[in-house]
């Protein structure tokens, strides 16, 4: 690894770190919904830049995967948030 | 390097499961094992086990949450 993928990975850590600091002590559900989906784009992306790690070009499907099915997940929540009321 | 991305992640985890048990109201929780699935997805990408990665996220995050989220609202909310 050269130096370029240890600052990548240290400063998706802050974000990782942070969000998921809003998403325990948010006080609302729609703080912790958002929180989700950022984590959800950030770690999209991560695995994005592990498949250029690993040269290995089988990750680029997970990551697809896991972009529609978060979508998903995220539309779900966020009509359940809005039809309680 | 890549040890301590497993602890850093699996520390999250962790938190992430007791938050999802120890939650008052019931969306929040299905929000923090929805993480959990999340967070499991990034540790089996990392461990180059990617075929158990895919099951993961296609169970983890579509089916389970899905699922949880319409029996709710079918039972008519969370009440205290």
């Amino acid at each position: 690894m050269n130096v370029l993928n240890y600052i990548y990975f240290i400063l998706v850590g802050f974000g990782v770190l942070f969000s998921f600091l809003r998403m325990l002590l948010g006080p609302t559900s729609a703080d912790r919904l958002a929180a989700l989906d950022t984590l959800n784009v950030v770690l999209t992306g991560t695995i994005v830049f592990l498949a250029l790690v690993f040269k290995n070009g089988l990750y680029l499907d997970i990551a697809l995967v896991y972009g529609l099915l978060s979508f998903v997940e995220t539309v779900l929540i966020a009509r359940y948030l809005e039809g309680k009321k | 390097m890549i040890n301590v991305i497993i602890i850093f992640i699996g520390i999250l985890m962790a938190i992430s499961a007791i938050f999802a048990v120890e939650s008052k109201k019931i969306i929040d929780s299905f929000i923090a094992l929805s993480l959990m699935s999340l967070l499991s997805v990034f540790l089996f990408v990392i461990m180059k086990a990617p075929d158990v990665a895919i099951t993961e996220a296609s169970v983890g995050a579509g089916l389970t949450t899905a699922v949880l989220v319409l029996a709710l609202r079918k039972i008519g909310g969370d009440k205290e």
